[in-house]
């Protein structure tokens, strides 16, 4: 059974039929040739049970509060505010590039969207400044993908969601290893820019009175990360009541800097709409392919595929990770997410290992999926910001990042705690 | 007489867009204002519950805008390689199948409804929803889905019958890269 729903999984994928479709197709077939009973009439009932759920709603909410900050323009004194802070190391404003989109990824959920913000304030300052396109646009493309990592993640919310684990513990568990790679980027430019100076541009030091005022334009983006992080670890609020915290806060910093209209809203509410709608199609499909693949009785076939292998759990880590660096080139985070839990997270965990760390692991992997090409949508989302130049650069200019990543991969498997360590101690 | 209905469609979807994106607007408003009250020592009760409730509603009413906006992902490695008829053909079957599934997705949500109107069933809950007054709303939205990619899919396959494939692909085409939000 998972040869044929991988293998069909893939056929399907590759005609191009809707990944949510080829999700439901796939529970339709497990029903049909590996199911003892029928399970097409528990469909609606599932549909309904996935849908009409106050966790779930968390997503809308994160989502808007993403889409009314990118229109708030406080993207732009972020990353002024940062530039005076970071630039005097090795590669300049290539630092302001990562540490903008790792504040960014500290309010919104969603790695294009911080990828897409980051780009559009950072690209006119690249040209005018005479930086080479190559570092400045990849740091951007790889500091984008830290939005799913530092909390609030839509996509942690999804795997809380299908594997049942608790979204507050995956939101600790991801802070960690988030700053972890913010930092290792930052490394790793002033080390590519120590050694090839013409990579970066010039370094620039500011008066120390100017990096104080420049604090103050951090206060409101500080504030909505610590409102909405520290009330859900406080037990104060539900994720999804703490969206909706940041929903109004998002507003609020809206307003002070009089950005607010009925059409910045209402794009906003309808961007929202459809992101949520398509999220929402992958998820019920996976859930309901869940569904059907516990009751064909998938987590019997999967001890006896294991037993067959005769893998060690660590040898079984090493395989799963290739397979997402594989499968990352060609499919995009949430579906290539969303598409593999129902099989890997219950062979992962047959093998003794946590589901949180597991999660973690997952998202790293899955951030190096949209900086790889091909199929990078970060790449892609850069390249549509500078609207000049060759793709390649992009491509050529994330690979420094994607080897932080690989030892963020390593160093996650050799140390779990780097994800545990904080939920363990806040519990 | 494709145009028109496609044209027709978005419009509809906007709207509708519009006003469920509204609804999530006052539910979050809704959520905010119980925390508040939570924190005084109140509350209104049932936030859960009635955000459960918009979240199924909002999902699937959502479904047709977003499939005419193009933002169900799909993964375009084969058809990246082909001409624009091959283009055409493989966003036909892609539609086609969607709009097979969601009528069949439709079709198995109808007994849900069905057994909350006849056993007049209400929500297990403080508020003792009547589970009909929300359930039917999120059903008619699957409904509404299967018609507008069965319209949608019509509409496309007129437009690669008259050979015009620029046309057909600004309807059905996959998503561009660039629009992807996740």
């Amino acid at each position: 059974m998972i040869t044929y729903v991988s293998i069909g999984l893939l056929a399907m994928l590759s005609l191009s039929i809707p990944v949510g479709i080829v999700l439901f197709l796939l529970g339709f077939g497990t029903d049909v040739f590996f199911s003892p009973f029928p399970l097409m009439r528990g469909l609606g009932n599932l549909v309904w049970s996935t849908s009409n759920n106050a966790t779930l709603i968390a997503i809308p909410f994160f989502v808007l509060l993403g889409e009314i900050l990118v229109r708030s323009g406080i993207a732009a004194r972020t990353y002024a505010a940062l530039d005076r802070w970071v630039s005097w190391m090795p590669g300049g404003l290539v630092h302001a590039n990562v540490a903008t989109a790792t504040m960014f990824s500290a309010t919104s959920g969603s790695s294009v969207a911080t990828a897409a913000t980051v780009a559009t304030v950072a690209m006119p300052q690249a040209e005018k400044l005479g930086y080479d396109p190559k570092l400045f646009s990849g740091a951007i493309a790889a500091g984008g993908t830290l939005g799913i990592m530092i909390p609030p993640s839509i996509n942690l919310i999804v795997y809380g969601f299908l594997t049942q684990t608790s979204i507050p513990q995956l939101f600790l568990a991801g802070l960690m290893p988030g700053i972890l790679l913010a930092l290792g980027f930052l490394a790793i430019t002033a080390i590519i820019c120590t050694i090839r100076p013409e990579l970066g541009g010039q370094r620039r030091v500011f008066p120390f009175p100017e990096m104080m005022r420049a604090l103050l334009q951090l206060i409101p983006i500080v504030l909505l990360f610590t409102i909405i992080i520290g009330s859900i670890y406080k037990g104060w609020a539900t994720p999804t009541e703490a969206a909706a915290v940041g929903v109004a806060g998002a507003l609020l910093i809206a307003s002070i800097f009089s950005r607010v209209t009925i059409g910045m809203l209402a794009e906003a509410v309808m961007g929202t709409v459809k992101i949520t709608s398509m999220i929402m199609l992958v998820v019920i499909g996976a859930s309901f392919l869940n569904f059907t693949l516990a009751s064909a009785g998938l987590g019997a076939e999967l001890s006896g595929f294991l037993d067959g292998l005769g893998l060690s759990p660590l040898m079984t880590i090493f395989v799963v990770v290739c397979i997402y660096i594989v499968l990352g080139f060609f499919i995009e985070t949430l579906s290539l997410m969303v598409v593999t839990i129902p099989i890997i997270v219950p062979l992962v965990v047959a093998q003794g290992y946590d589901p949180i760390w597991f999660g973690i692991l997952m998202i790293v992997l899955i951030e190096m999926a949209l900086i790889t090409p091909p199929v990078g949508l970060n790449l892609y989302v850069v390249q549509g910001a500078r609207k000049s130049g060759k793709m390649s650069e992009v491509m050529l200019g994330a690979i420094p990042y994607v080897l932080a990543m690989l030892v963020m991969v390593a160093a996650l498997i050799a140390i779990p705690d780097i994800a545990l360590w904080l939920p363990a101690v806040l519990q | 007489m494709a145009q028109s209905i496609l044209s027709l469609l978005r419009r509809l979807n906007r709207w509708v867009a519009m006003a469920i994106g509204l609804v999530l607007f006052l539910c979050a408003i809704f959520v905010l204002l119980d925390v508040g009250l939570r924190k005084l020592g109140a509350s209104f009760g049932g936030t859960d519950e009635i955000s459960g409730y918009v979240m199924a509603i909002v999902t699937s009413w959502g479904m047709g805008y977003a499939l005419l906006e193009l933002a169900h992902v799909r993964i375009d490695i084969l058809r990246g390689r082909v001409g624009a008829l091959g283009r055409s053909l493989f966003d036909l079957f892609a539609m086609l199948t969607m709009a097979g599934t969601v009528t069949l997705i439709a079709l198995r949500c109808w007994p849900v409804l069905d057994r909350s109107i006849s056993n007049m069933s209400r929500a297990n809950t403080p508020l003792e929803t009547p589970l009909w007054l929300v359930q039917g709303p999120w059903f008619a939205g699957w409904v509404w889905f299967a018609i507008v990619s069965w319209l949608t899919f019509l509409a496309a396959l007129l437009l690669v019958a008259k050979g015009e494939f620029s046309q057909s692909e600004a309807a059905i085409g996959a998503f561009g890269e660039e629009d992807a939000v996740l």
